[in-house]
């Protein structure tokens, strides 16, 4: 089953002569527990994409659903709880905020959801847990290396069990044995735990971890490769 | 919700410094605000206590509206007016007690200086008040020189049942015998003395007077009950009665009001500086946090959550300020109350309590320092919840060009400048004031398009200084590249230093004038200074036969006393102070502004050839007449026209709605009177040690009066109020304190604004000391602009001010160049300052760090 | 050779049955899957490695006996042959590259799909980093670390490779307008003067 799928995704940036065509006509499907690495030399509209799947920006033509629901079709205040609740994310800057802890700041999501301080935060130390940080609980983010601060900002993505991870050149900011972690942290995540990832990234040995890889060039599908077999229903048009 | 305050709680923790000037800076709005306006209510509160007393059951309490004593028969009247359950007459005069009049001790202090000598009929009065006698008993009907006190009163003046009390009257000290004793009073400032009816007349000069009826009615009467009686009383008695409160005192009241509005002013100033400080530094978290807030906004926090994560800081802020403003307040009030009681009590014979704190003093205060830092977050607070979520993804933080119009901005501005110079020219005191205000506004308006020419202009100026280094060119730059954020710092700082101008130019003007009449009004050899100078009423005078007897010391020349009465025109209570025409221009003065009848001694001379007033200009402008206008004075057979025939300054009375007239037609129109304040001049060559001794003999007798030889007191009086100035410039210079918080947040976004700028500086080569210099030029430059503006708006309303005071009190404007050179040397000093930190933090920052930050 | 060194090392190790040997060459180097080497093969190596006297046959039982039956053990010529491999470098052998083969034979038979056969590579050595990725995230880095060196390695250069086929993307279209290398008709002409190196 698609958890997420575009449909015909258009943006433009300007108008007239100087128009510049980010994504072109982008349709494509991801399945539930799939992990897919989207790559492309810079300027191909990865992080165009990426941003059209999170709500963050919005299409100038087609349509982007997530969980049978259609994104163009919200508001602000409906995208935000969308985000919330179906969407976690990754960034390659981590941007944890600096004057929380570890389990502060990997609860903010559902602490925004206005779930009880205490009750978030045990769902957070549970997740920390759970990926190597349970003697780092209260540390700040400065006191983090930047892998564990990446692994805090998973954590933080997957707090609110939604369905789809959209991480941003996760390992952009990290040493190779760092990114290895993290990348198979992503991998543990999409199938221990079920969670469709979608990443941009430009690093081969990070993309190889997926099990599908989707190639743009100038705003549209250019290639795409099967890495593993995945679950039936996940194909790309 | 909890996740705000514990993110609002950790950011504002995160940024001490900043937290710590930002709160300062709503915590000084407050603190002058409630500080101020506990001070003056304080005062006035101490002046109703010693005025009204308890009212016990009293429903209404009825007295003349000059305050002059009344006749005993009016009683019969209001005694006739039906639904009047009891209704008792009084003679109540506040007694002064000269320094150490009662412990005779130097070293501590006293405790009371000064009663209320209350004379009843013992049976009536005891139908409207109780007397809780405690020892000895309540006064007989038929005693004379026999007194009921407090056990306060008899502690103070170590005496017992059956003892003798000496009290100052206008024949002389007295002696009364105390009889009774009444509970401690717990009222400071309230001690009263009840003797007989007969015996108080005798003693205040005022023989078959009373000047208060206290009436009482019917239990269980209702609202309508009450007036209808209350209206029917005042129909019995005319309108030269007031029925309800008291009239006394109410020249001091004015006086009081006239110094808690300008306190507003400057606390009003505050304000509008903690709004901009606070404006300035939410602007700045804004910008440092974008990206902490769009990945809020990514992770699904939403606008209302942002901008409550931002309102909450300021609302902890607002809080945190306004507590220890007013915290603050109260005990720089309470200082400021102890410290002036001292001076005080030369003037006014009152005894200052705790400070008095009204509800809606304190609510007033807290909504607007809570309020002003919501309102001043308010902006900031929207632009920050219409962050995208984008802005977590991009690297780069730029800070969007606030640009609210400049172009219209400018034009208002230039129309407010021009509208408020003009009124300025014209003269209208009515109008001045707000155009002070209209002046500031136009030029915070201005500000922006000022600061290019401005920063090129003191650019060049630096660049001079730092010729070598090329930096200043560099800072200029950098400056106009964000005008409006410039603009607004500058404005900031401008408010503070225009309150410190402004307070500069009155100071001057006020201090060069004020000395001038001092000499001239207490210019007299010798002076018989009662202990409340202005609030006469409240003075015990002596009798004419103590100046005649004043005469006849060999060695003296000339005597001249001011005799009080009060009176009221047009509705305004007045003081009427009686001179001798012919004596009173040979040791005292007035400053005359203005005369119908030629010269100065022209209108004293008229003074004694019709009925003529010569009044002050708090007269013309409270009473509502002109120089030459014929004018209705209130007595208490009716009223009598007198002519204005001049208008004249004193020292003595520059606040008090107050007329000069003749003796003669005070003694004629309004009946007797005390002399309240006598000066002396000797003869020349007279041999002064032993006129002196003389006079201080006879003066013996009435200690009511303080002697000082006139040098000396003008001395005194000149001391105090340059120390008074100098205390009041010190508290103005505090006032500019949060600018430095308003240069510390611009420069704090510069820095973080042109990170990889300053990386790039590093990286060909300008050294740590030049990216310094960079910072600090920057800062002088923006201390420079805001001190110009500050520097002509304050000059602006400083000159607006002495205006506005001009109509109370004759002064002209003199140029403050303490308080120019003091702005000057605030705001650089300020800016050297502000510039510590961002320059240290620009120069410590590691070159590929810099570089790669985005 | 390469084999031949590994062989003479393990022997060294101690003394060991042909089908011994293979099977610990096989464990050394990672599985049959990263280094196959048939039985003939080890037995032609030890027959070359016995003629050159670096190894001998301790078998007791004689020749006629099956070669998995016979015990080989090293000789001191062996152990210095040894060393002095050890004390050599080996060459890497990059610019023998399969791939390369095949792209510009498909320029020289005027192939019109280039594009296609670079995808399709792309494809395998990003489906060959996946399988390196995933053997290498098994293995337990504590006892089997050799094993995820040499996976590192694999890893490496197949992202290296994965690399390549970018670059070669980006000029393809280049090398397709240049023309096709011919060999050198006149060895001792002068070079083409249109033809400047890259």
């Amino acid at each position: 089953m698609a958890i997420l799928k575009t449909n015909q995704l258009t943006k433009t940036y300007g108008a007239g002569d100087t128009a510049v065509t980010a994504l072109d006509h982008l349709s494509l499907e991801i399945a539930v527990g799939e992990m897919v690495a989207i790559m492309g030399p810079s300027g191909c509209g990865k992080s165009t994409l990426l941003h059209l799947l999170g709500g963050l920006d919005t299409p100038t033509s087609g349509e982007v659903w997530i969980d049978g629901q259609n994104l163009t079709r919200l508001n602000d205040n409906q995208l935000t709880e969308l985000r919330r609740r179906k969407l976690g994310f990754i960034f390659q800057f981590f941007n944890l905020i600096p004057v929380l802890n570890a389990v502060e700041n990997a609860a903010l999501p559902v602490t925004l959801d206005g779930m009880a301080s205490q009750q978030a935060q045990a769902k957070a130390t549970e997740w920390l847990q759970r990926f190597g940080l349970g003697n780092r609980l209260k540390n700040l983010p400065s006191q983090l290396s930047g892998g564990q601060q990446q692994r805090v900002a998973i954590a933080r993505a997957l707090v609110a069990e939604p369905a789809l991870i959209l991480a941003d050149e996760p390992t952009g900011n990290l040493d190779t044995h760092a990114s290895d972690e993290i990348a198979a942290l992503l991998r543990q995540v999409a199938k221990e735990y079920r969670r469709s990832v979608v990443m941009v990234t430009h690093d081969p040995r990070i993309a190889a971890y997926a099990d599908r890889i989707i190639f743009l060039k100038d705003g549209k599908l250019a290639d795409e490769t099967v890495l593993a077999s995945q679950p039936a229903g996940a194909v790309a048009h | 919700m909890n996740t705000l305050l514990t993110l609002a709680t950790r950011y504002l923790m995160g940024r001490k410094l900043r937290t710590a000037l930002t709160t300062l800076a709503v915590m000084f709005g407050v603190l002058v605000l409630f500080g101020m306006n506990i001070i003056l209510p304080t005062m006035i509160t101490a002046l109703q206590a010693n005025v009204q007393g308890a009212s016990g059951l009293v429903d209404f309490s009825i007295s003349q509206v000059s305050g002059e004593p009344f006749s005993q028969d009016i009683l019969a009247k209001v005694q006739a007016v039906a639904g009047v359950r009891v209704a008792v007459g009084s003679l109540q005069r506040t007694i002064n007690l000269p320094a150490n009049y009662l412990d005779n001790a130097p070293d501590t202090p006293d405790r009371i200086t000064s009663f209320q000598l209350i004379g009843v009929i013992p049976s009536e009065a005891s139908q409207i008040r109780t007397f809780p006698v405690v020892e000895g008993t309540f006064l007989q009907e038929s005693a004379t020189q026999q007194a009921v006190i407090s056990r306060t009163f008899a502690d103070a003046s170590a005496v017992k049942i059956g003892d003798e009390l000496e009290i100052p009257s206008v024949s002389g000290v007295q002696p009364l015998q105390v009889v009774g004793i009444l509970p401690p009073n717990t009222d400071p400032g309230g001690e009263r003395v009840y003797v007989t009816l007969a015996t108080a007349q005798k003693l205040v000069g005022s023989v078959g007077k009373i000047n208060q009826i206290d009436v009482n009615l019917p239990a269980m009467a209702d609202e309508a009950t009450r007036e209808t009686v209350q209206a029917d009383i005042q129909s019995a008695l005319g309108t030269s009665f007031s029925v309800g409160t008291l009239l006394s005192g109410t020249e001091m009241f004015a006086s009081i009001q006239m110094a808690e509005a300008a306190f507003n002013l400057f606390g009003v100033l505050a304000f509008f500086m903690g709004g901009f400080i606070i404006f300035n530094t939410f602007r700045t978290l804004v910008v440092e946090r974008r990206r902490d807030i769009g990945m809020l906004r990514s992770l699904g926090a939403t606008r209302g959550h942002i901008l409550g994560l931002v309102l909450v800081e300021g609302l902890v802020q607002g809080i945190v300020g306004t507590t220890g403003g007013l915290i603050v307040g109260y005990g720089l009030g309470a200082l400021i109350l102890r410290l002036a009681e001292a001076p005080l009590s030369q003037f006014i014979n009152i005894q200052l309590g705790k400070p008095v704190v009204s509800p809606a003093l304190l609510i007033v205060s807290s909504l607007l320092g809570v309020g002003t830092t919501l309102l001043a977050g308010l902006f900031p607070a929207l632009s920050a919840s219409r962050v995208a979520p984008l802005e977590a993804l991009r690297p780069n933080t730029h800070m969007p060009q606030m640009r609210w119009q400049r172009g219209m901005g400018f034009i208002l501005g230039g129309i407010f400048i021009v509208v408020s110079i003009f009124v300025l020219f014209t003269g209208n005191a009515l109008w001045i004031v707000p155009c002070g205000f209209l002046f500031l506004i136009g030029l915070v308006l201005v500000a922006p398009a000022l600061v290019q020419p401005l920063a090129v202009w003191f650019g060049r100026l630096l660049g001079w200084l730092y010729a070598r280094q090329g930096t200043g060119t560099l800072a200029q730059s950098n400056l106009t590249r964000q005008p409006t954020r410039v603009a607004v710092t500058a404005s900031a700082t401008m408010l503070g230093l225009a309150v410190l101008v402004a307070a500069g130019g009155l100071v001057s003007s006020l201090t060069s004038t004020m000395f001038d009449v001092i000499r001239k009004s207490l210019g007299s050899d010798y002076l018989f200074v009662p202990p409340s100078i202005g609030v006469w009423g409240s003075n015990l005078g002596s009798g004419a036969e103590f100046a005649e007897t004043l005469r006849t010391i060999p060695g003296v020349e000339t005597v001249s006393a001011l005799r009080y009465l009060p009176s009221s025109a047009n509705g305004q209570v007045l003081t009427l102070l009686g001179i001798d025409p012919q004596a009173f221009p040979k040791v005292s003065g007035l400053s005359f502004q203005q005369s119908v009848v030629g010269n100065d001694d022209q209108s004293y001379a008229t003074l004694a050839n019709e009925r003529a007033l010569i009044v002050n200009g708090v007269f013309l402008s409270t009473v509502g007449a002109q120089v030459g206008d014929v004018i209705d004075l209130s007595t208490t057979e009716g009223t009598v026209s007198y002519r204005i025939v001049a208008v004249a300054a004193d020292i003595l009375n520059a606040k008090i709605v107050t007329a000069y007239i003749s003796q003669a037609n005070l003694q004629a129109d309004f009946g007797d009177s005390a002399d309240v304040f006598i000066q002396l001049n000797l003869k020349p060559g007279a041999d002064v040690a032993s006129t002196e001794q003389a006079i201080k003999t006879l003066a013996a007798d009435y200690p009511q009066f303080n002697v000082i030889a006139g040098r000396e007191y003008t001395d005194v009086m000149l001391n105090q109020m340059s120390a008074a100035f100098g205390a009041m410039y010190f508290l103005f210079a505090m006032l500019a304190i949060p600018s430095l918080i308003a240069m510390l947040n611009t420069l704090t976004i510069g820095v973080i604004e042109r990170t990889r700028e300053i990386g790039m500086l590093r990286a060909v080569g300008a050294t740590r000391q030049q990216v310094r210099t960079i910072v600090t030029a920057e800062a002088l430059l923006l201390a420079a602009i805001g001190a110009i503006l500050g520097i002509l708006g304050g000059l602006y309303l400083g000159y607006v001010l002495v205006l506005a005071m001009q109509a109370m009190f004759p002064m002209g404007y003199r140029f403050p160049v303490n308080g120019v050179i003091i702005a000057l040397f605030v705001a650089l000093l300020f800016g050297a300052i502000a510039a510590i930190l961002p320059a240290r933090q620009a120069a410590r920052l590691r070159v590929v760090e810099a570089l790669r930050y985005e | 050779m390469s084999i031949r060194h590994a062989l003479l090392g393990l022997l060294s190790q101690r003394p060991r049955h042909g089908y011994e040997l293979r099977a610990a060459f096989s464990a050394v180097v990672g599985g049959e899957e990263s280094w196959e080497v048939k039985p003939a093969q080890i037995y032609m190596t030890l027959e070359r490695l016995t003629e050159a006297g670096w190894v001998v046959c301790e078998s007791n039982l004689g020749e006629g006996q099956e070669p998995a039956r016979r015990i080989y053990a090293i000789t001191p010529q062996g152990h210095s042959a040894l060393q002095a491999w050890f004390g050599s470098g080996v060459p890497s052998e990059h610019q023998r590259d399969p791939f390369f083969l095949k792209l510009i034979t498909a320029v020289v038979a005027g192939e019109k799909d280039l594009q296609r056969i670079l995808q399709v590579q792309r494809a395998t050595l990003y489906r060959e980093l996946h399988a390196l990725t995933a053997l290498r995230g098994r293995l337990d880095a504590r006892v089997e670390l050799a094993q995820i060196l040499l996976l590192d390695k694999a890893i490496m250069h197949t992202e290296a490779d994965i690399r390549w086929l970018d670059f070669i993307e980006i000029r393809l279209d280049e090398i397709c307008r240049q023309p096709i290398p011919q060999p050198e008709l006149r060895p001792r002409g002068r070079p083409k003067k249109e033809i400047q190196p890259e």
